[in-house]
């Protein structure tokens, strides 16, 4: 026995765990700075981050804590918080796709993690993330961001619609193209007064991407490159992805769709002054009035249940952009990643931190959904369900931890609707492919110039194009055209091209 | 008055006192202003080093100072954009209406409400007027939104039960100089109002009572008095305001007009296209450049008004 377990201790030491955390010092007690974006909790997190830190102080003498980018004008408030940092954040929440994760590299705001520093420090981590997924997360040969990449979700975009009335409207099988969306829109334009079918809130011009890129991925077979400020950089196709698509700039699927937005604005699909409404969509949905909502797979996921608890009956569906073409990509590794701040003045203890985070059982739990027994109960199946009378804004967690959620601990939710959530992925695993870009990283230092100014482009005609205000939507579409042209479209195309060749050249 | 100017040039004719003697004879008067020169020295001056960030390459992890000198390559950007024309026109053409406009409407209040007798009517609509200026642009914005939108707006209600048609005021950008004016004239007067009124109430009133024994009614009154006394507050408000003409108020157009591309031609100001074509950037080397350029611009202007002033009468200028 006692032969054993030198035999064991002997391997554990060679696997180099045990010198590893010998070498460290953690004698001093540190506080570990986590940003994050999200409203700041009035729910039960701060008695769970307690707990938390009693588990964290005991095994790394840290604790955690929070700083909040509240939503209100979370991307300057973000950009600004990282500009700023002077030692007051460690652990920073980012993304390649939605929070700009490379740009902030480029301008220096995250720490150059080496692989000595991951594996001495972040060693779980270090182990479960593949060479492969590591590479996509490096710059110029660093590795900056600690990617989600094992966490099986969706976030591509579409419209969710009300399964019920989608029936009514003549769609067996529901809504599968634009032209079905047509179709279930003007019914409920025709047999709902008191309903808008679509009382979008184009005042924030999120909708200007989304809705363009959801014409065009449902009618080309272009893939969106992540990663410019402005939303018009495409692949070709699958078979030709490293060819940028000239769909802004010529041929007429743009022009088709300027024309059938302008039918549908002026068929009365949303309200006449959309560019100045700012509303709650979600919540309009849920009190019946309104039959759509337009955001991604994962929120249609838990907006299902809460539409069948206030809609009983709605049986809501979600149409995915890109779905009369298959054309549907993968959700790359980085729309999820933590970083380390520069300017941190624990770096080695703030991978601790997050190495606990998403591989430690028990603080991740914590984390994830509360105190088990009173907060939440798993069963048999591993699912998780919440007590009766359960309210999150009162009594659930919320760490907002989107930067390495693990399907190694995580439990299902018992009361969302699985069997239509595992056929819609199932659907999607059919027709995916992976992200074609991971590699590609985009830099701006040559046409940032001509990349302002074509934002501004962007801005001005896409919330036009996208709600049909206009009298002539052809002309729009040339007269948006001839200002990319003269904002400097080609030059940057062709620096894009050449950057995405010097990445992807046979 | 005149007497007033040449019993101080008297005064100050002997010789110049000491620097260390004014202080002390002064030192109440410096100590009342203490508060407000140290928060420009604060908010003002500390930073303006700060304006190097235009010259560069802002990098987070370096700082404003070590960060790669790249030159005027950040202002390039709003001259290349084809569109500063129209967002100097816009800009300059707005701040003149707030300023001339707002500066009319709030004189003839404070004169208005200086010739009521009874006082808790003057109170109570001091505390309505400046009310407005207390409400965020957000929710202006709202209330104007309520007021204006084609659907379900108050006033397209109105014109709907009344038999009219209504316009569609968020597609049209003509009527949108005039909105925004009102809002901005509706939001500032009341504060306008109070400054001038308590210029009126600092008035020697023994001016008055000597005009009113002569005879003089309200009318002459106003035009011989109260309005040349009140000349120096008018050319110094006036100068203050001309040296942000080249700076819009973001909050108020970005909340009125937003994203709302269709009335960019008369709405868009410089604050508003920078913020759309940066928001997605974070440019701070760029947007600083921006910045910079107007407050060079404003400081320019302010120098030449100065001496316009000075030209005309050395008594009314700044400096």
């Amino acid at each position: 026995m006692k032969k054993l377990f030198a035999v064991l201790l002997a391997m554990v030491m060679l696997l180099g765990i045990v010198p590893a955390l010998a070498e460290i010092d953690t004698s001093e007690h540190v506080k570990i700075v986590y940003l994050v974006t999200g409203d700041k909790p009035t729910n039960r997190t701060d008695e769970v981050l307690a707990k938390i830190n009693e588990l964290l102080t005991e095994k790394i003498n840290a604790e955690l804590e929070f700083r909040w980018i509240e939503w209100t004008d979370w991307q300057t408030q973000y950009n600004l918080a990282l500009a700023t940092q002077n030692g007051d954040i460690d652990l920073i929440g980012t993304a390649t796709d939605w929070l700009d994760a490379w740009p902030n590299s480029q301008k220096g705001a995250f720490l150059p993690l080496t692989e000595e520093m991951l594996q001495t420090y972040a060693p779980k981590t270090w182990e479960s993330v593949s060479e492969a997924h590591w590479n996509l997360c490096r710059m110029n040969g660093q590795i900056y961001l600690m990617p989600e990449d094992n966490y099986a979700q969706w976030t591509n975009h579409g419209f969710m619609y009300r399964g019920d009335w989608a029936r009514e409207a003549g769609l067996e099988n529901g809504v599968h193209s634009w032209a079905d969306l047509a179709v279930y829109f003007q019914y409920i334009k025709d047999n709902k007064p008191d309903v808008i079918p679509w009382d979008a809130n184009g005042n924030g011009s999120s909708y200007s991407p989304q809705m363009a890129g959801g014409w065009q991925t449902s009618h080309t077979g272009n893939i969106a490159i992540e990663g410019f400020p402005v939303a018009i950089f495409y692949g070709e196709s699958k078979d030709n992805p490293y060819t940028l698509s000239r769909y802004y700039l010529e041929g007429d699927e743009l022009v088709n769709f300027a024309k059938e937005m302008k039918k549908w604005a002026d068929a009365g699909y949303w309200r006449a002054d959309v560019l100045n409404y700012t509303g709650d969509v979600a919540a309009e949905m849920e009190e019946g009035k309104t039959g759509a909502h337009q955001h991604h797979t994962q929120t249609w996921t838990g907006e299902r249940t809460t539409m069948e608890r206030k809609q009983p009956g709605s049986d809501l569906g979600f149409f995915y952009f890109g779905e009369e073409q298959a054309n549907l990509i993968s959700l790359n590794i980085t729309h999820g990643a933590m970083a380390v701040a520069a300017q941190s003045r624990h770096p080695e203890r703030a991978l601790m931190v997050y190495d606990l985070m998403r591989n430690d059982p028990e603080i991740y739990h914590l984390m994830q959904y509360g105190f088990e027994g009173e907060m939440y109960t798993v069963d048999e199946n591993g699912r998780f369900s919440r007590p009766d009378g359960f309210e999150d804004s009162v009594d659930g967690v919320s760490f907002n931890f989107w930067w390495g959620r693990n399907d190694n601990l995580e439990y299902k939710n018992a009361q969302l609707d699985w069997d239509a959530i595992d056929a819609m992925y199932a659907r999607y695993d059919e027709v995916k492919i992976d992200y074609p870009y991971g590699q590609y990283i985009y830099d701006n230092s040559n046409v940032g110039v001509y990349m302002d100014n074509l934002s501004n482009v962007y801005n001005t005609y896409m919330p036009r194009i996208v709600f049909g205000m206009s009298d002539d939507p052809e002309a729009l579409v040339a007269e948006f055209r001839q200002a990319l042209q003269d904002a400097g479209i080609e030059t940057v195309m062709s620096e894009v091209q050449s950057q995405l060749d010097a990445v992807y050249a046979q | 008055m005149d007497l007033d100017r040449t019993a101080a040039k008297r005064i100050r004719a002997p010789r110049q006192p000491s620097l260390g003697r004014t202080v002390l004879q002064h030192r109440t008067l410096l100590l009342m202003c203490t508060p407000a020169i140290l928060f420009f020295f604060i908010f003002a001056y500390m930073p303006m080093p700060g304006a190097y960030i235009a010259f560069t390459n802002f990098q987070y992890n370096m700082g404003i100072y070590r960060s790669p000198w790249v030159g005027i390559k950040n202002f390039q950007f709003l001259f290349t954009s084809g569109q500063l024309g129209l967002l100097l026109k816009n800009t300059v053409l707005y701040n003149l209406a707030f300023i001339v406009l707002g500066n009319v409407v709030q004189l003839t209040f404070a004169i208005l409400l200086n010739e009521v007798r009874n006082k808790g009517y003057k109170k109570t609509a001091q505390s309505i007027m400046f009310l407005p200026y207390f409400i965020s642009d957000v929710l202006v914005s709202l209330l104007v939104y309520n007021l204006l939108n084609f659907d379900y707006g108050f006033i397209s209600h109105l014109v709907r039960s009344t038999g009219g048609e209504m316009a569609k005021v968020y597609q049209n950008a003509g009527a949108w100089p005039f909105i925004i004016v009102l809002v901005n004239l509706w939001k500032s007067t009341g504060y306008g109002t109070v400054v001038y009124f308590a210029a009126i109430t600092g008035m020697d009133s023994s001016m008055m009572e000597a005009a009113q024994i002569d005879g003089a009614n309200a009318w002459q009154r106003i035009r011989y008095i109260t309005l040349p006394t009140l000349k120096p507050t008018v050319i110094i408000l006036f100068l203050f305001a001309i040296g942000g003409i080249l700076k819009g108020n973001f909050g108020l157009f970005y909340n009125l007009v937003g994203n709302n591309s269709m009335l960019f031609k008369t709405t868009d100001i410089i604050e508003t296209y920078v913020y759309r074509s940066m928001m997605n950037s974070f440019n701070f080397s760029q947007s600083s450049a921006v910045g910079l350029f107007q407050s060079v611009v404003g400081f320019f202007i302010v120098l030449g008004a100065n001496a316009f002033v000075k030209h005309l009468d050395p008594d009314y200028a700044l400096f």
